[in-house]
């Protein structure tokens, strides 16, 4: 899951940059509005956290002009302004949800799941497909009722896979997930994640399409 | 507490008496010049009425209207023997005195006539009193009515006075109507012209106080809402360090954590500094003081930061004195140091300098950051004004505190480019000796 954090006060970023990737998110983060909509425009990003109050251009304007384009990118406002108009505009501008400062970091975790889990379209906090279950808040996950340990990384592309069981993703696609702008990434990381998938949850857990990526079968 | 109903009408009653004594004394005196007048010459048309008739004196008869008026006749003859006396019984003079003569017999005031014939000598006498009489009584008719007047005068003046200040009374009700919510200003219609201009200066009064309540909610909620981000800082990095994962973490957390903290404590500083200069709020006496010397206590404050971000700092110090309060422009120039140091790249310069110029002294302080762009200049002074680029920590109050702190110095700030890029920030103060003590 790959996150984008707009967010001007450089403490407040910083935090939520570590918070995130201990998560297992892959975390991006800007400064301005500017760069923000700049971001937008040019990567793909599963989430914002976005401040409103911010240099160059308002996080409202950075909004607007996103789902104007028609980008559906679940967004979730994260301010300082707490008044009601401000929430209403905040929502009504295209916001998924609205998060008002000094924050707790375990309620934004949750309502980062919330808006993912609505985006993805399921109702049921877990994802279950095939036998597999994976919890997002625990990061645990059980073959047919079994434990089973995986690495962050390999959560993390589990975790792509079956959000949409069928649809294939690319080695790019899913090293963009894994990892932010500024960390570097081995050429052969993704391989050694679906390897160590295979072993423990089974070989046909993940299938290849030679020459195009991976993906969970549909049934 | 001065009742304007009482005063006025203490004031207008003894004014009324007053007249109405003035008008009953000069009354008398004019009637008793008159009567005396007429009196004195009814005595002596008497006297000459009475010529003839000496030789038949002891049976003259008098006509009853000079009886009332107790006129009192005497009649001598030649050998100076009184052949006639009017009111037997009074003691009256024995001799006389020819035409008009004042005496006074056994307590009384006469006035007398004497005439001189070859018959005798004639004495017409009358008492005074009976003058005086006449006068009193004329007095008494002008001041009656007067008197009789006081009362009517009493109530028409206390009606007056009372409908007069009924719209004083009005105003005081819409007065006491005001309070911190509604400081509308007093309506001025309907108003008599005396107190417009105290309506005026409580109306310019109210929209002061109004200004100044105004500046002061937005102030505590902009206090409030910047407190939000240190805050919100502080809680992040204290939850980060109850989940950290491992020593690594748990150090950098800690390390993070004191830093906001840090911020929350430099912010709070900030704003009660920016709350005591308030201008209205006077710190103890003005004194002449060397502006050279408060800039090398305000670098000496911010020197640390410079050091930490290896800025290289200076003072360039030439004599110049400034009327003012020490400890405030030892701030000012510590937010201004400060400020710059923030801005400036790590490795760059902050140079200070005091001038002595015929404008007054100066305080510049130049540095090779960003500067600043014309069109964000004027906000720079604003609360909470931040530029994107801003270091780590800043409070965004610091150059609203330098402001604030001129202007309670009557002094002029200016920035602009500095030779070379980077912001320069010149405040001039006015000469000591243009400004009285404060």
């Amino acid at each position: 899951m790959r996150v984008l954090v707009v967010e001007d006060d450089r403490m407040i970023a910083k935090g939520l940059h570590t918070a995130l990737k201990q998560d297992g998110y892959a975390v991006d983060g800007v400064s301005d509005g500017a760069s923000a909509a700049a971001a937008l425009r040019s990567s793909r990003f599963d989430l914002v956290l976005l401040d409103l109050g911010l240099p160059e251009r308002d996080g409202l304007e950075v909004l607007r002009e996103l789902r104007s384009r028609g980008d559906a990118t679940p967004v979730i406002i994260v301010t300082a302004r707490d008044d009601v108009q401000s929430r209403i505009q905040g929502l009504d501008a295209g916001a998924d949800d609205y998060i008002v400062k000094p924050f707790d970091l375990d309620e934004v975790a949750a309502r980062m799941r919330s808006v993912l889990r609505r985006a993805a379209g399921r109702g049921d906090p877990y994802i279950r497909h095939r036998g597999i279950t994976l919890d997002p808040v625990s990061h645990a996950v059980e073959r047919d009722g079994v434990p089973v340990v995986l690495s962050a990384h390999e959560f993390a592309v589990l975790e792509a896979l079956m959000q949409r069981p069928g649809a294939v993703l690319s080695r790019a696609q899913l090293e963009d997930r894994l990892y932010g702008w500024s960390e570097g990434i081995e050429s052969n990381a993704v391989e050694v994640y679906v390897h160590g998938l295979r072993r423990k949850l089974g070989n046909d857990a993940i299938r290849t399409l030679r020459g195009v990526g991976y993906f969970v079968p549909k049934d | 507490m001065i009742s304007i109903r009482t005063r006025l009408l203490m004031a207008l009653l003894a004014v009324v008496i007053a007249t109405s004594l003035l008008a009953g004394l000069l009354t008398y005196r004019r009637v008793f010049a008159e009567t005396s007048t007429l009196f004195d010459y009814q005595l002596r048309q008497m006297a000459l009425s009475l010529r003839s008739q000496i030789p038949m004196a002891p049976r003259l008869e008098l006509p009853p209207d000079q009886a009332d008026a107790d006129f009192v006749i005497q009649i001598w003859d030649p050998y100076g023997t009184r052949v006639y006396f009017s009111r037997p019984g009074l003691p009256l003079i024995n001799a006389t005195t020819l035409g008009y003569a004042d005496v006074r017999v056994a307590g009384e005031a006469w006035r007398t006539y004497g005439l001189q014939t070859l018959e005798g000598v004639i004495q017409i006498a009358q008492p005074l009193r009976v003058r005086e009489a006449f006068a009193r009584g004329a007095a008494l008719r002008a001041v009656i009515p007067l008197l009789l007047l006081l009362p009517i005068l009493g109530a028409a003046i206390v009606g007056v006075v009372g409908s007069g200040l009924s719209p004083l009374r009005r105003l005081a009700t819409e007065v006491q109507r005001r309070d911190v919510h509604s400081l509308m200003p007093v309506a001025t219609e309907r108003l008599p012209q005396e107190v417009a201009p105290l309506v005026d200066a409580l109306n310019r009064l109210l929209l002061r106080l109004h200004a100044a309540f105004q500046a002061q909610r937005a102030f505590v909620a902009d206090a409030a809402h910047e407190l939000r981000s240190p805050l919100t800082a502080v809680r992040l990095e204290l939850q980060l360090l109850d989940r950290a994962p491992d020593e690594n973490a748990r150090r950098e957390a800690r390390t993070n954590l004191g830093a906001a903290v840090e911020r929350a404590i430099h912010l709070v500083e900030q704003l009660l500094t920016l709350a005591r200069s308030d201008p209205r709020e006077e710190a103890g006496a003005w004194s002449r003081i060397s502006l050279e010397q408060a800039a090398a206590d305000g670098i000496a404050d911010a020197n640390s930061l410079a050091q930490a971000r290896r800025i290289d700092l200076g003072l360039e110090a030439e004599p110049a004195a400034v009327q003012g309060d020490p400890e405030a422009l030892r701030i000012l120039v510590r937010n201004l140091v400060d400020n710059a140091v923030r801005y400036t790249p790590e490795g760059g310069q902050v140079r200070v300098s005091t001038r002595d110029q015929a404008s007054g002294a100066t305080l510049e302080v130049v540095d090779t950051g960003p500067g600043i762009p014309p069109p964000d200049r004027e906000r720079a002074f604003d609360r909470f004004y931040r530029r994107s680029n801003a270091a780590e920590g800043g409070s965004g109050l610091g150059l609203a505190i330098v402001k604030a702190i001129a202007d309670r110095h009557a002094a002029e700030i200016r920035l602009d480019d500095a030779t070379g890029g980077g912001l320069r920030v010149t405040v001039t103060f006015p000469r000591p000796d243009l400004r009285g003590p404060h």
